[in-house]
């Protein structure tokens, strides 16, 4: 009997083991009640700004498209004397800066094209057109940057800046100036 | 698109050759005229029209006009005054009357006839009479349609030219240029008197300076089609196929050889600026001069094909020189200025045009070889050059700043009968066909 009674109590003590073990082991403690008074203020302040890395100037400049970098225009052009080719004193200090620009950014390649004023036959000032250009690619290769980084063209006076016909506006029309084609 | 347009001109082109091809043929009679010559006294009365189309009316009265304008031009013919043919009986070309054309002073006679043709055709008819020798000399019959009226009239002009003087017509003539009108630079022709501007060339970068080839089928032109490249090209109008000729560096200036066989131009392809011959179809291209520092530029051909005029600064200033075709045998030709530029070289072979400049004005000036003569052609205080030759020496299309802006117009060897042949957008570098 006695025997009977302990099986029954062994089996009791498991199946109530058991049990416990499948209920949550901490009962949930209700809510406390709703505080009465006011809530506390709460200040809010802005976050702090994320700090990125910042671009290099080379990065900066390999985001742009060669459109935008041309509409900069950082390379200055320079202007000649009438029926001449050679660089003028003032146009040195501008390539010296345009061929530290081309250092800096050394992926660069630039189109340098020749331009003349009015007077003087298409034919001529092709090819005046194209000594110019030719000029300002020797004195940047003088320089330091490789002649493979440039290409020459003339455009003669097909393409005048200003389309007036007096000094003012043939001086302005005698030029090399550049146009980034590969970055 | 470019293509069906290019072929569109050029069906355009081959239908009217078709559509107004003689019916008989010529007999060829040469009565050779020399410069100085008093021109040739032409009757020219108006067409007779058979019937009372009306269609066959306005033919007539276009026809006539235009082959009116074109010996006019020509200054081989002296048109009658046309109050002269009130004193005579008006024209029946069934029966003419020598001895009336004699008593109004005419020595040739050009009887026309228009009737209505097969569907939109009419059909023009135009007889030479010898009036003095009273014997008929030749004529021509042509069928053409509304739209060709004006070459039919061209053609029957350059059959008198070549039937009466023994020289090469002009007025089936073309002329390419450039022009801006519709928004960049780009390749145009039109006819020797201004007539049917026509586009050729169909992109948004410049093409610039055409020439002709010896067969009119071809133009060569620069263009800057390519980013960082002034190629020069070859324009197959019948194929309406665009060729590279020379990509290197910047190439222009070119120049075909009479003869069909060569074409010279200039190119910076090896640093400088010199000048090259190749095959007229562009193939082996040879570099001709050799001159590092100056500028070797502007060649033209002699009519012989035989030698070569350009332009050097080799001198300290640009001169004409003149080479022979291989490059040899060098010579200057200009002397007593401090540049000469754009040499042309007329196709009667003693006398080569060229641009001058004095204090800033460029002016044409014509070198007559024979006698080591200047003419100065243009006398204006503005810029005029790229002169070129007509088929019979006798004019020179330019370009000029005359007005304003820059045209092109047509002036006579010797500086008469100047007009201008453009007015839409900025039009320059004329070249001539042959």
């Amino acid at each position: 009997m006695i025997k009977k009674i302990l099986i029954i109590v062994f089996i009791c003590a498991l199946a109530f083991l058991f049990l416990m073990s499948c209920k949550p082991k901490v009962k949930p403690t209700p809510p406390p009640p709703a505080a009465q008074e006011q809530p506390k203020v709460e200040k809010v302040e802005e976050t702090p700004p994320v700090t990125k890395p910042s671009l290099s100037e080379e990065e900066i400049f390999m985001s742009k498209s060669l459109e935008e970098i041309n509409i900069q225009a950082p390379l200055k052009m320079i202007h000649f004397d009438y029926d001449r080719f050679e660089i003028r004193a003032d146009a040195r200090p501008i390539l010296d800066s345009d061929a530290a620009w081309l250092q800096k950014f050394a992926s660069a390649k630039v189109l340098i094209e020749g331009h003349c004023d009015e007077r003087g036959t298409e034919e001529y000032n092709l090819a005046l057109g194209e000594k110019r250009a030719k000029s300002t690619m020797d004195y940047l290769v003088s320089l330091g940057i490789s002649p493979d980084r440039m290409k020459i063209i003339s455009y003669g006076k097909s393409q005048p800046l200003d389309s007036g016909h007096a000094e003012m506006a043939w001086a302005e029309n005698r030029r090399a100036q550049f146009l980034i084609i590969e970055k | 698109m470019k293509r069906e347009k290019m072929k569109k001109i050029i069906t355009i082109c081959v239908l009217s050759v078709f559509s107004c091809l003689p019916l008989f043929p010529q007999q060829e009679i040469y009565l050779t005229l020399k410069e100085g010559v008093p021109a040739i006294a032409m009757a020219l009365p108006n067409f007779f029209v058979s019937g009372s189309s009306p269609r066959a009316r306005e033919a007539a009265a276009e026809i006539h006009r235009v082959i009116s304008e074109d010996l006019a031009y020509s200054r081989i013919f002296e048109l009658l005054p046309k109050k002269y043919y009130d004193y005579i009986r008006p024209l029946d070309p069934k029966n003419i009357s020598y001895k009336e054309w004699e008593s109004i002073q005419a020595s040739i006679l050009l009887a026309g006839e228009v009737s209505e043709g097969e569907g939109e055709n009419i059909v023009f008819e135009g007889k030479v009479y010898d009036v003095k020798g009273q014997r008929f000399i030749f004529g021509k019959r042509y069928q053409a349609t509304k739209s060709v009226y004006r070459l039919a009239a061209h053609r029957m002009a350059d059959e008198m030219v070549k039937n009466l003087s023994g020289e090469k017509p002009v007025f089936t003539s073309k002329i390419v240029f450039v022009s801006d009108r519709d928004g960049n630079d780009e390749l145009y022709m039109m006819d020797y008197d201004g007539q049917n501007q026509t586009r050729l060339t169909f992109n948004k970068t410049r093409d610039y300076m055409p020439a002709w080839s010896a067969d009119g089928k071809k133009i060569a032109f620069t263009s800057y089609r390519k980013l960082g490249e002034a190629g020069l090209y070859l324009l197959d109008l019948e194929a309406g196929k665009i060729t590279p000729v020379s990509t290197r560096g910047t190439n222009f200036a070119p120049s075909f050889s009479p003869d069909g066989k060569k074409m010279v131009f200039c190119s910076t392809m090896d640093g400088n600026s010199e000048i090259y011959a190749a095959n007229a179809d562009g193939r082996n291209v040879k570099r001709l001069t050799f001159n590092e520092g100056a500028v070797d530029t502007a060649p033209a051909w002699s009519p012989t094909s035989r030698e070569i005029a350009f332009v050097s600064d080799r001198s300290g200033t640009p001169q004409i020189y003149i080479m022979d075709a291989e490059g040899s045998n060098l010579r200057r030709v200009s002397f007593g200025g401090t540049y000469h530029d754009s040499p042309a070289w007329s196709p009667t072979g003693d006398r080569i045009v060229y641009v001058s400049r004095v204090e800033n004005i460029f002016d044409l000036y014509v070198l007559n070889l024979r006698t080591n003569q200047i003419t100065k052609l243009t006398e204006s205080n503005a810029r005029n050059e790229s002169p070129s030759w007509s088929a019979d020496g006798r004019h020179i299309a330019f370009t000029s700043n005359l007005g304003g802006t820059l045209q092109i117009y047509a002036i006579d060897y010797d500086a008469t009968n100047m007009r201008r042949l453009t007015s839409q957008g900025a039009n320059k570098l004329a070249d001539w066909s042959r």
